[in-house]
């Protein structure tokens, strides 16, 4: 498609439902109150001049471009600032509105420089357009007089430039920053000749507040910011709207092309999930897909301290299939299996779930939510009756309470945190559930009611306590709960939670948390209004991740708050596709649409389409794999882009797996830690290189499209497709859609999802059928999915990880804004500025105590194993706690981890692990041994060895 | 696979339905282990019980014990 | 006037007793100028942490008037009126004169420290132009030789 020009319609839409007729230009339009004249203009086909309106933010009126005439009225107004009235008549171009414009451009001309031939905004300039749209020819001042002409570049961020030489100081950046972002990083600072934009305390961006998103290059008009690949590449010829493909946010951007070259990443103001805004991540760090470690051809090898030999596609999936035949025929149907991925599309992992389940014949295939969110699956199946969020991102927007428990936003999902930010800063509550004090407890014009700092691993005896306060103050919307739920069921569970024990008096003792903290906080969730809960990881990844989800789901259930716009309980999905591929049957239980595989009418429409008998037995998840492995009975395993090896918990446990196996396949863009351990490495395509969908986390399904040929030569689907066929199952797709309508006819609540249909309508959120042709934002609106809502009691289980006298600390970990998982892709892009290693936070009293300094070297270590990193000494984290990332593969943070997990979905406990701290002269045994192993094993051999 | 882990893993969820007080905890068990833990797992832990089953808290013990036999396995 | 050294917890304990009221940058600013002559960057963070702003706003507020200092005034502080109404009553003369006489140009300060010199953009003694302010006594209807025995007084 060519360059997509969205139309700026100036000023943000009026959400007004009385409308005003009034005419423009001799044009008669109906608009709704509230509405700006500017904007009402565009609805008539009339731009009005503009410089300082963009619609993304408040209207501003400074650049007096906009000027119009009102018919009995004196003067001339500005347009973005005005409303528009019943019956008026507007004119925007006379004689004297055309004097002003061209007057006030001739003041800006007048301290701009003219190169605009050789400007890197050439062509995408709005102050050129309005030199042109207003007939500028002269400059009547010269250009001799004061002017800024000098004012040097700032260069620091790694990924735009701001020169404030080109700059109009119209503060649409300053703007955008406040209202779009929320980080208030941008000032104008002085007045008048003097003023100018500065970041933070006139800071270089990079020292400033700034957090990179982008939104301050978006807004605006001039050169003054502008991405750098814009600057060495030039400007775009055409769009491609896509989806991008790092957190479960699913924004839609725009990839702006130069022919098969990507320029910059434009977020899409279409886009449902994202409406026109971006983060550091998928903005501007997309550089990896380009990077010089992509691995783009095949290879193969005999043992894992061989030296990689390179192979055509052709050798490289034929000895896939001939080494998991003879492994089947020397082991058993069930010593094989395969892991899909969150970071693939929704139809690769569709195949890759298909390949084992019809291919090898056994239902051992697991997906990396295993280690997030599957307690979410299970949790939120149980009570409601659908394993996915309730609501859609927009929602939050009529939110008068957000909940927020073990999740971070501004870090993790940092275009929803800038929404939900808009949303607190008109007026909306907020109650924070985190061992960590998160950014949102306390930031610029954002406050939480309520930070309940509670212990690591003593969620459910919170939750309960908060229900507790409900129940016996007689909080609970009992209409509600009798019109819904299973009334009965509700009596047994409010009579538990009442129960002195669960009382915050009584679990104060066990989270650490003031009872009348607890107390207030269940009050305000009760009675503040629209209560919407939304949680993390922070919440899954416990030995009673499950118990927490269902927990959460009572909590909403007590208090009506499920099943109409601003309430709800929404998973804040780690990964873009994690949704998508617990929906695409990636667990070794169910096929699509969560649909347990015992169930024989199910399992019979997917062998009558699939022509093979399928197993109706469970198969291994992904831990139970790897012990599987370490006992010698499971020998084979195909991996699509997940990297156990750093992501899995207890690392020494998952590296004694793989090494155990005959055959590791890992399928990926780069030579990952889990690689060091595979026989067979296969190149993967970055989302730039293939079309495809993924589902994000408010269930909405997104296209991915291609704007560049694979690099390897293969798609991720082609190679599964072709691993199948060798196998001799053979797979028929000329094109992911032809995928996707294969999981409609599979799958009841896909059942109205086509390429076509998303062509159409841009995205769809399943349910998609024909009870919900245009899909379902909002779930469980008159009625459970399940019938009635069920309430699970939620006895507190301690996890069986304490602290003691070895380890007197408990460790908790996370994600940070600008690096990503295990970082595969945001390590190799710039930016690493803002983080190039992973640190240890710790209190300033443990650090005082263990003699440890700010950014000395410590030794983490555990029962499971040890590993060194830095230090970092904040009050972040609560004494006895410490916390640190996983993004880099030397940190190795999971060797830390134990292999403790959730009840019911065997979800790593992460968040939970007991720890001492002591300092460190740097890396450990583990970390020098495993960097050896390591080196040593990525070696490709030369083509003449 | 060793019954050691398995063992910790069935007894975490016999506390769970344990503490339902609407549902038979030796069938929610059962029933939990038959959905979500593979033959293999199931066939271990019940040999496991057969033997006397050391460790494994008595409500899961029934529960294993009413495993076998049931279904495939 | 002799102004107190900047000392953060100092600093702090004139901002918390602020902060409660609505609007609290303007009189917190005020008011550590007033004990410490001028808004230092130091300032800043404190200031923002506690108003629960960007460091960002709290620059653009503090630069946005003139009045608060970045750097420590003399003991005696000048301000001339370069406004309108004191132009067209010959104030860019006198203005001329005692930067001349001081050897400083705007908002400088001579090197004993004794006298800092700023522009004024309206005293509001537009009937009695040109006007100054010395140490903020108003001084109306100033010439040559009243700006001289002003300066030399200053001196």
């Amino acid at each position: 498609m060519p360059l997509i020009q969205e139309t700026d319609y100036g000023t943000p839409v009026s959400k007004a439902e009385k409308t005003v007729t009034l005419t423009i230009d001799g044009v008669k339009v109906t608009v709704p109150e509230g509405t700006s004249l500017m904007r009402a203009a565009v609805d008539a086909g009339i731009q009005v001049p503009k410089l300082c309106a963009t619609d993304s933010v408040a209207a501003f009126g400074s650049c007096r471009l906009c000027l119009v005439e009102i018919k009995g009225r004196n003067g001339t107004p500005a347009s973005c600032t005005t409303p528009v009235a019943e019956g008026i008549e507007v004119s925007t171009q006379t004689e004297r509105l055309k004097q002003i414009r061209r007057g006030v451009m001739e003041l800006y001309i007048s301290d701009h420089p003219l190169d605009c031939l050789t400007c890197a905004a050439n062509g995408d300039c709005e102050l050129q357009d309005m030199a042109g749209a207003v007939g500028l020819r002269e400059v009547r001042y010269g250009y001799a007089g004061e002017n800024h002409l000098d004012a040097a570049k700032d260069e620091s961020n790694p990924y735009f430039t701001f020169d404030p030489s080109k700059c109009i100081v119209c503060s649409r950046c300053v703007r955008a920053c406040e209202e779009v972002q929320g980080t208030f990083a941008l000032t104008i600072d002085g007045r008048g000749f003097a003023s100018h934009v500065s970041a933070g305390i006139d800071q270089d961006f990079i020292e400033s507040e700034c957090v990179s998103c982008g939104a301050c290059v978006q807004a605006c008009p001039t050169a003054t910011l502008m991405e750098k690949s814009v600057i060495d590449i030039g400007q775009p010829e055409h769009s491609v709207v896509t989806t991008c493909a790092y957190c479960g946010v699913g924004c839609s951007f725009k990839a702006e092309m130069r022919g098969t070259e990507v320029v910059r990443m434009v977020p899409y103001k279409d886009g449902k999930a994202n409406h026109g805004h971006s983060c550091v991540k998928g903005r501007f760090a997309w550089g990896y897909a380009t990077h010089r470690d992509r691995i783009l051809n095949p290879m193969v090898r005999e043992k894992i301290s061989d030296p990689w030999r390179e192979v055509s596609w052709d050798e490289a999936i034929g000895h896939v299939a001939s080494e998991f035949k003879r492994i089947q025929a020397k082991y058993g149907r069930t010593a094989v299996g395969g892991i899909t991925s969150s970071r693939c599309t929704n139809e690769e992992t569709y195949l890759v779930q298909k390949l084992i389940r019809a291919g090898f014949g056994n239902n051992n295939v697991d997906t990396c939510a295993r280690v997030c969110h599957s307690p979410t699956g299970y949790g939120l199946k149980e009570t409601f009756g659908t394993s996915a969020g309730t609501q859609d991102f927009d929602s939050v927007t009529e939110a008068e309470v957000v909940l927020i428990i073990g999740a971070n936003p501004t870090d993790a999902h940092p275009v929803f945190a800038s929404q939900m930010k808009r949303r607190l800063r008109a007026g909306a509550k907020l109650i924070v559930l985190d061992p960590r004090r998160i950014d949102l407890v306390r930031m610029p014009h954002v406050e939480a009611s309520h930070h309940l700092q509670l212990k690591p691993g003593t969620n459910v005896a919170l939750i309960t306590a908060l229900a507790h306060v409900i129940v016996t103050e007689g909080l609970a919307d009992e209409a509600f709960v009798r019109e819904r739920c299973d009334w009965d069921e509700f009596q047994d569970w409010a009579a538990f939670v009442a129960e002195a024990r669960n009382s915050p008096e009584a679990v104060s003792a066990i989270t650490g948390v003031p009872a009348d903290a607890i107390r207030a906080a269940a009050r305000l969730y009760a009675t503040g209004g629209n209560a919407a809960i939304y949680y993390g990881l922070g919440v899954t990844e416990h030995s009673q991740g499950t118990t927490m989800v269902m927990g959460m789901a009572n909590l909403a259930m007590a208090t009506g708050n499920i099943g109409r716009r601003g309430v709800g309980v929404n998973p804040l999905r780690g990964q873009n596709n994690v949704q998508g591929a617990c929906d695409m049957g990636s667990f070794p239980h169910e096929f699509t649409g969560y649909r347990h595989i015992s169930d024989d009418v199910t399992r019979a429409t997917f062998e009558a389409l699939w022509g093979v008998t399928l197993d109706a037995e469970p198969g291994l998840r992904i831990p139970n794999m790897l012990d599987a492995a370490v006992d010698g009975s499971f020998k084979a395993i195909y991996i699509q882009g997940e990297d156990i090896a750093q992501s899995d918990p207890d690392t020494q446990h998952v590296v004694a797996g793989l090494e155990n196996m005959e055959c590791v396949v890992v399928q990926d863009l780069f030579l990952n830690e889990t690689a060091n351990f595979a026989h067979v490495f296969l190149p993967g395509s970055t989302f730039l290189e293939k079309d495809g969908t993924f589902t994000n986390a408010e269930r909405r399904i997104g296209r991915v499209r291609k704007v560049m040929p694979s690099r390897s030569g293969m798609a991720d689907w082609e190679i599964t497709v072709a691993i199948s066929n060798a196998m001799g199952f053979p797979m028929h797709y000329a094109h992911p859609s032809e995928i996707m309508d294969e999981i409609a006819e599979l799958t009841p609540t896909f059942a109205g999802v086509s390429y076509d249909k998303l062509d159409a309508l841009g995205s769809v959120q399943w349910p998609c059928n024909e009870a919900a042709p245009e899909g379902t934002p909002i779930m469980h609106i008159d009625h459970f999915v399940r019938g009635k809502g069920h309430f699970v009691i939620t006895e507190y289980v301690p996890t069986d990880e304490r602290t003691g006298p070895r380890f007197p600390l408990l460790l908790t970990t996370g994600r940070i804004l600008s690096q990503y998982n295990v970082g595969a892709q945001t390590r190799r892009t710039d930016n690493v500025v803002w983080h190039h290693e992973d640190l240890l936070e710790i209190h300033p009293h443990d650090a005082e105590q263990r003699g440890v300094r700010d950014g000395d070297w410590v030794r983490l270590q555990s029962r499971a194993g040890g590993t060194s990193l830095r230090a970092k000494i904040t009050e972040r984290v609560a004494p006895g706690v410490v916390y640190t990332t996983f993004h880099h593969p030397e940190t190795q943070a999971n060797v830390v981890t134990t292999e403790f997990s959730d009840w019911a979905t065997n979800c790593p406990e992460y968040k939970v692990t007991a720890v001492q701290v002591s300092p460190s002269n740097g890396p450990t045994e583990w970390q020098s041994r495993y960097q050896g192993i390591s080196e040593h094993n990525r070696h490709i051999a030369d083509a003449a060895e | 696979m060793s019954p050691d882990r398995l063992i910790y893993m069935a007894n975490q969820i016999g506390k769970y339905f344990e503490s339902q007080h609407r549902q038979n905890a030796v069938d929610g068990i059962a029933d939990h282990l038959r959905k979500f833990w593979d033959p293999s797992m199931r066939r271990t832990i019940s040999a496991y019980a057969k033997n006397g089953g050391e460790g494994l808290d008595p409500v899961v013990l029934q529960a294993v014990r009413a495993l076998s036999g049931v279904g495939p396995t | 006037m002799p102004f107190e050294i900047w000392e953060d917890t100092r600093a702090q304990a004139i901002i918390t007793a602020h902060a409660g009221h609505e609007g609290a940058m303007l009189p917190i600013l005020h008011a550590l100028q007033a004990a410490f002559g001028l808004i230092p960057e130091a300032a800043i963070p404190l200031i923002a942490e506690t108003l629960n702003l960007s460091h960002a706003e709290v620059h653009g507020v503090v630069t946005f008037y003139h009045d608060f200092r970045r750097e420590l005034p003399g003991r005696h502080v000048l301000k001339l009126c370069r406004a309108e109404a004191c132009q067209a009553m010959g104030g860019d003369a006198l203005g001329a004169r005692a930067r001349g006489k001081l050897g400083l140009d705007w908002g400088g300060t001579t090197a004993d420290g004794q006298v800092t010199l700023d522009a004024v953009f309206c005293l509001g003694l537009c009937a009695t132009a040109p006007s100054a302010m010395i140490d903020g006594r108003l001084v109306g209807r100033l010439n040559e030789a009243r700006l001289d025995a002003l300066l030399e007084q200053a001196q």
